[in-house]
């Protein structure tokens, strides 16, 4: 099913988010790279990741993992802002669990 | 897997899986301790561990799989293991039985693996490990239902404590002895309704993991988030990474130091033990300086190479040497390089044979490729002898300026390592620097015997190696710089009658020394009619333009298997004897500096020194760099390319500096 255009609005680049925000991926932009690790590693459709560390590379938090990752990757992941300042939410709910 | 092919095999096949950081080399070195074995997978150049244990009366094999995430196979280590498990890979049978690890800390993330692994309906025993770990950061797993959810046993364990192995054991020879596929609950969807088969699986594992854990589900506390943020900082990052590495290097240098004297001593001893032994002769000849010389030239570095080792491990093993791959990644991609280039550079400056072996930390081959073919540019401890000599001669007396010029050789070896790595990414091995994407583990004490046992595994590959190849191209140097024999020449003869002379007089003294001066006119005429003396007339003509004269010439193929050999070559082709180069460095310096060309002017000026040192600043010369490079290649085609290259390279600047400096009016 088609994602509404008024919530595709709202989707930012991962690399994009504010430091300890979360978004929620929601899409893979094509392009170079392999992002199939990346999803291995947790960073995949309607899962929960927050941005500890901007910049490049930046740091992730998703599954109760660190990931160090490069913004030219991050730039190809489309996430869903959360909201406010989701680092101890994140931490009480469980890192990176699906929404 | 039928019965038949089973009781066909010798042994039973235990294939260790995991994600990377889930402690599998803990387990495998508490499972099988020294006797592992490292080799390449066929056909690879992906490093594989093999141990043997008992389980069940019965002799099992236990093979440690490269740390994968997926089944995907998105990088060569994982496509590795997968066919290793899908019994794919050349010369490797599909396994008998799998084990499977488990991090307790953090159960999503590794049950996505696991649930591709429990797929392939192979005997499964799961260990959880690092339940220690779990228990402190306040979680709970509840063993017997992930057990009931995955369908195959699941058993705490912490690898690092030894906690549990003994249950894990009893659940294998059960395995062994009774082998039954696993039967999850419910089996992940292929996909979900978005087509995404990770989203599938990732909510499947969720579910379970949630299921069957309570407690705090972050691995990482607040002391691992207070570290990272001084750790992972740009600046403050980077600046504790160089001091790290400093603490490091310094204690290789310090500590090193002892074992490598003892070595050196050791090897002395034998010579002069074998020396005592062996009537004088060719025999005693190959024996001395082609076996003992030879492969103690090479042997003395084991120190560096295991302390190296040993520390890599154990920053390894605290989780801190990601963190290093992770700061030092947006210097390195400036010349085409990933972070984790960067130990593998800084440890060459030890010695290029250890830093071209870490370099399997690279996942991407190309990346991976290139960091090997510049490593050996970076100054190893084997130039430092060479330095020192040389810039002794450029500037004697004067130590401030010999000191700049001293460190101005190890700044041109890291500019053109970094120059050269950008060459081969723009030319022969073009493309994209893989995009990092790095787990970054929480931190932890690290495993000393972990640490004891990598540097034990790495200290076994190198002395294989100078027993091997190293070995043969040391007595086919000797037999080179040797033969054909020929008589000594008229002046030594007369010196050793004058000798008798003296020494019937009574003068023992006098005697001794015109002896000694007899054995270096004899060793300087011996070596100049030799081939290696005639391959040094012979190439005098293509050397000329760099300064250099046939003594030069034979000292530079005489150190072609390691470089420091140039030191004692020059003192024996320019008259010191080779205990010269030992016992005395100004005896040599001051025949050096006195040594004439034919026309009289002298040999090492200004100019032809400083293109001296800059060829064993950018020359290949050393044949472990050459053995270890086509171990990790997987053939010849590439030690060739770095010999190749790094030649033509140190002859072009060493024909710059010269031609340079005598237009100049610098002689």
């Amino acid at each position: 099913m088609a994602p509404a255009a008024d919530s595709v609005a709202e989707w930012v680049r991962l690399d994009e988010i504010e430091p300890r925000h979360c978004g929620i991926v929601r899409e893979f932009v094509p392009g170079e790279g392999d992002v199939d690790a990346l999803k291995a590693m947790g960073v995949c459709l309607g899962r929960k990741v927050m941005l500890v560390r901007a910049g490049d590379p930046l740091i992730l938090k998703v599954l109760g993992t660190r990931l160090g990752l490069s913004a030219r990757l991050a730039a190809r992941v489309l996430v869903e802002p959360c909201g406010g300042n989701a680092f101890g939410r994140m931490a009480a709910e469980g890192d990176g669990h699906s929404s | 897997m039928d019965g038949a092919a089973r009781g066909a095999r010798p042994e039973t096949l235990v294939a260790l899986v995991g994600n990377p950081n889930a402690g599998k080399t803990t387990l495998f070195n508490a499972l099988t301790g020294l006797r592992a074995k490292t080799a390449n997978f066929p056909g690879t150049t992906i490093e594989r561990r093999v141990g043997h244990t008992e389980l069940g009366g019965r002799r099992a094999k236990l093979l440690d799989l490269p740390g994968l995430y997926s089944m995907s196979g998105s990088t060569p280590d994982e496509r590795v293991a997968r066919d290793a498990l899908l019994g794919e890979l050349p010369g490797h049978p599909r396994p008998d039985l799998v084990l499977l690890l488990v991090d307790a800390t953090n159960l999503e993330r590794n049950l996505y693996l696991a649930s591709q692994v429990l797929e392939l309906g192979l005997p499964t025993v799961i260990a959880l490990n690092m339940i220690d770990l779990a228990e402190q950061a306040g979680i709970q797993v509840d063993a017997e239902r992930l057990s009931a959810e995955l369908g195959c046993p699941v058993v705490p364990v912490a690898a690092r404590s030894g906690r549990g192995l003994a249950q894990l054991q009893v659940h294998l020879e059960t395995a062994v002895v009774r082998p039954w596929a696993p039967r999850p609950r419910a089996v992940p969807a292929a996909e979900d309704c978005e087509g995404c088969p990770f989203k599938a699986r990732f909510d499947w594992a969720e579910s379970v993991g949630v299921s069957c854990s309570a407690g705090r589900p972050s691995t990482h506390g607040q002391r691992t988030d207070r570290m990272d943020r001084w750790l992972t900082h740009p600046v403050v990052g980077v600046t504790a990474f160089l001091g790290v590495m400093f603490v490091v290097f310094a204690l290789i240098f310090w500590v090193a130091q002892y074992p490598m004297d003892w070595i050196d001593a050791g090897f002395s001893w034998a010579g002069a033990a074998i020396g005592d032994l062996v009537p004088a002769g060719i025999l005693e000849s190959l024996l001395v300086e082609g076996v003992i010389g030879g492969v103690g030239g090479v042997l003395v570095f084991l120190p560096q190479i295991c302390i190296l080792f040993f520390f890599l491990s154990l920053l390894e093993d605290t989780g801190y040497l990601a963190r290093a791959a992770f700061v030092m990644d947006r210097m390195m991609r400036r010349v085409g390089l990933p972070g984790k280039a960067f130990v593998p550079m800084i440890s060459a400056h030890a010695c290029a044979v250890p830093a071209i072996m870490s370099t399997r930390v690279i996942e991407d081959w190309r990346d991976r490729l290139v960091t090997i073919l510049v490593l050996p540019l970076f100054s190893c401890s084997a130039r430092i002898p060479v330095y020192a000599i040389l810039t002794a001669l450029l500037f004697p007396h004067r130590p401030l300026l010999a000191g700049l010029v001293f460190t101005a050789a190890y700044v041109l070896g890291i500019g053109s390592a970094l120059g050269m790595a950008l060459v081969f990414k723009r030319t022969i091995l073009p493309g994209e620097t893989r995009p990092l994407v790095l787990e970054l583990p929480s931190y932890k004490l690290p495993s000393l015997k972990t640490a004891a046992l990598s540097m034990w595994d790495r200290g076994r590959v190198f002395v294989r190696r100078a027993g091997s190849i190293i070995l043969v191209v040391s007595i086919l140097l000797w037999a080179l710089s040797t033969f054909p024999r020929t008589a000594p020449p008229a002046a030594a003869v007369a010196l050793l009658e004058e000798a008798a002379v003296l020494q019937a007089a009574g003068d023992a003294a006098g005697a001794g020394e015109l002896a000694r001066a007899a054995d270096n006119l004899t060793s300087q005429a011996a070596l100049a009619r030799s081939f290696a003396g005639r391959f040094g007339n012979f190439i005098e003509p293509a050397l000329r333009p760099l300064g250099f004269d046939w003594q030069i010439g034979v000292g530079i193929l005489s150190s072609f298997a390691a470089r420091e050999v140039i030191v004692s070559t020059l003192a024996v082709v320019y008259g010191v004897g080779e205990s010269g180069a030992e016992d005395d460095s100004k005896s040599l310096f001051a025949t050096l500096q006195n040594a004439r060309r034919t026309d009289g002017s002298p040999v090492f000026t200004l100019a032809t020194s400083a293109s001296l040192l800059i060829f064993y600043v950018l020359a290949m010369q050393c044949l472990s760099t050459q053995a270890v490079t086509r171990r990790e290649t997987g053939g010849w085609r590439w030690p060739l390319v770095q010999l190749g290259y790094m030649t033509a390279l140190a002859y072009a600047a060493s024909f710059a500096t010269y031609q340079v400096l005598r237009a100049s009016g610098v002689a």
